[in-house]
């Protein structure tokens, strides 16, 4: 086994963030499915109510609960888990050992992803009472964890980019949050605003996505909540949307990896 | 054992090194002394493979720490100028965790940690978290790793820094003894005394290149005596001024320092020209108090090669 990866877990679940996080994130969870289930039911007689109507939002609820909730935490895991070597000093000893640039990496990238893998597990128990209302099967809780782990693999590689071209944690926590806004918030805005201008411009208005030009459409790849939405096609209707949003994070993670490592081996700034 | 040749790093456009060359033979216990900014902790990242050089050659055993970097690791052991822990570790999972890091295995890794306990004087406290040594244990806990893969060669950059004086004791009779082992030591320190106690020879380093004392080496060697250079302190009645007149136009001597009534001089040769320099002093007029020889200690040919340079 890496040892990287031996003792990046011994020192994560030594923190108290080790099972504060994970407390609260189940919390959170827990206080949005309710929700949505209260919200759900409220609004029609108890006779009237479709145990897969309530499946589904609740899986929904949960599903994009979920990734908001791992997208503000992944930074937290991954930007200062290379800081964290260099104000403790101690990165020169890693790299002076026999560990190369990719096994430092690779130590940081598991641990830190297998951190929020264990959140994502912990919320299985609330997963499964979406699941025991009906309208949901294997394959929808199939591909939007696919699609959850995809995009967590994305932010933690960028994260660790973050964490080896800054010198503070705080520095690089803070641009990986702003990178998580710029890819949900500043994405999404973009493209309505864009939409308005278009249907306003031709006279129009756009029925279905693929209604909207490219150029337009674009900016909607990078954004995880459409990812996660077009993992809820069939699986036959992946291609384009679900294809096209995983080649794109699929090269973002990988250009993150390899600017990691770059700046891994260029060691100067320890 | 470490091979140097004029060497170029820059930050920034800023010249780190500037043609620095080192010659270390194998075995040494080496010094490199030079104010702050010459280039020392450069040098030392360079040759522990952390800084690639921009030009000039560097090597370690034979092996270039540029291009054969992973086979000069397994050679050197290198604690850096302000070496770090893992606080939230107990001292025996330091030690496993680097020694697993330099690939050792099984019955390797427990050897060389339980070695590593025994060397760094810890072992009694192996299961004791990182956090609650004191700053001189953890710097020896540090030179335990530092030497956990059985290094040929160790590059220490400031180690002595913020020990008190029995851990710098401590930790000069450990460099002497792991030096008797025949491991080669390349040690930069500002604690100029214990440099001249441990090594054999010191180099001079000043902006990036190779200093020179006022003898014109650029390496002191401290265990040979000095034979053909040597200093005068020469203290006198009156005036300076017409002494220092006089020294021009003896044969091989030269002005280091003057006071009011005092004067250090270098001559080079013999006995006789020492003599000449004593005549024509007292031919010229000068009333001569003292002329004693002095063998300058590293504090003064330090404070003589690098006065002034203060950055």
């Amino acid at each position: 086994m890496n040892p990287m990866i031996r003792k990046e877990l011994r020192q994560r679940m030594r923190e108290r963030r080790g099972w504060l996080l994970p407390s609260l994130y189940l919390l959170v969870l827990g206080a949005a499915v309710t929700f949505a289930y209260f919200v759900t039911t409220a609004d029609r007689g108890r006779s009237n109510i479709q145990g897969s109507t309530v499946g589904v939002a609740l899986f929904l609820t949960l599903a994009y609960s979920q990734l908001a909730l791992l997208l503000l935490l992944a930074p937290i895991f991954s930007a200062g888990s290379i800081t964290i070597e260099k104000e403790q000093r101690t990165l020169a000893g890693l790299l002076t050992s026999l560990l190369t640039s990719a096994q430092i990496w690779w130590g940081k990238f598991v641990s830190s992803l297998l951190f929020v893998l264990l959140l994502l597990v912990t919320s299985l128990p609330v997963l499964s009472m979406a699941f025991a209302f009906g309208g949901i099967g294997p394959w929808e809780i199939f591909s939007a964890t696919v699609t959850t782990v995809l995009i967590l693999g994305c932010m933690s590689a960028i994260g660790l980019y973050c964490s080896s071209a800054f010198q503070r944690s705080v520095h690089a926590t803070a641009v990986s949050y702003a990178t998580v806004i710029a890819i949900t918030v500043v994405t999404s805005i973009v493209f309505f605003v864009r939409v308005s201008i278009y249907e306003s411009a031709h006279h129009l208005a756009t029925h279905g996505w693929y209604d909207i030009p490219l150029n337009i459409r674009a900016p909607m790849y990078v954004n995880p909540f459409f990812f996660l939405t077009a993992s809820f096609a069939p699986p036959k209707q992946l291609y384009p949307a679900w294809i096209t949003c995983a080649g794109v994070f699929i090269a973002l993670g990988a250009l993150a990896v390899a600017l990691t490592l770059r700046n891994l081996r260029r060691r100067g700034d320890l | 054992m470490i091979d140097v040749e004029q060497i170029r790093k820059s930050f920034n456009g800023k010249r780190a090194l500037d043609g620095f060359t080192l010659h270390v033979g194998a075995g040494e216990l080496f010094g490199l002394v030079g104010p702050n900014g010459a280039g020392k902790t450069t040098l030392m990242k360079t040759l522990s493979t952390l800084l690639p050089i921009d030009s000039g050659t560097a090597q370690i055993g034979g092996l270039s720490v540029t291009t054969q970097a992973r086979e000069v690791k397994r050679l050197i052991g290198y604690l850096p100028d302000q070496p770090g822990v893992y606080q939230d570790m107990s001292v025996r999972e330091f030690l496993e965790f680097f020694a697993d890091a330099f690939q050792l295995t099984g019955a390797r890794n427990r050897a060389a940690v339980g070695r590593a306990l025994e060397r760094s004087g810890l072992a009694e406290r192996s299961r004791d978290s990182v956090e609650q040594l004191s700053f001189g244990m953890k710097q020896r806990l540090v030179l335990a790793k530092t030497l956990l893969h059985d290094p040929k060669v160790l590059l220490l950059d400031e180690p002595a820094t913020g020990l008190d004086p029995i851990a710098r004791i401590e930790l000069r009779e450990q460099l002497k003894e792991l030096q008797g082992e025949g491991i080669t030591i390349l040690i930069s320190s500002h604690i100029l005394s214990d440099l001249e106690d441990i090594c054999t020879q010191i180099a001079l380093i000043g902006e990036g290149r190779n200093a020179r004392d006022t003898e014109g080496h650029s390496v002191i060697q401290l265990r040979a005596p000095q034979a053909r250079v040597r200093i005068y302190e020469i203290e006198l009645l009156g005036d300076s001024v017409p002494a220092v007149n006089i020294l021009d136009s003896v044969a091989g001597a030269r002005l280091l320092e003057s006071g009011a009534d005092r004067m250090l001089v270098e001559i080079t040769g013999t006995d006789e020209q020492v003599a000449a320099l004593l005549r024509a002093l007292v031919v010229g007029g000068t009333d001569v108090l003292r002329f004693d020889h002095r063998a300058l200690g590293l504090e003064e040919r330090y404070r003589l090669a690098f006065q002034g340079r203060r950055p």
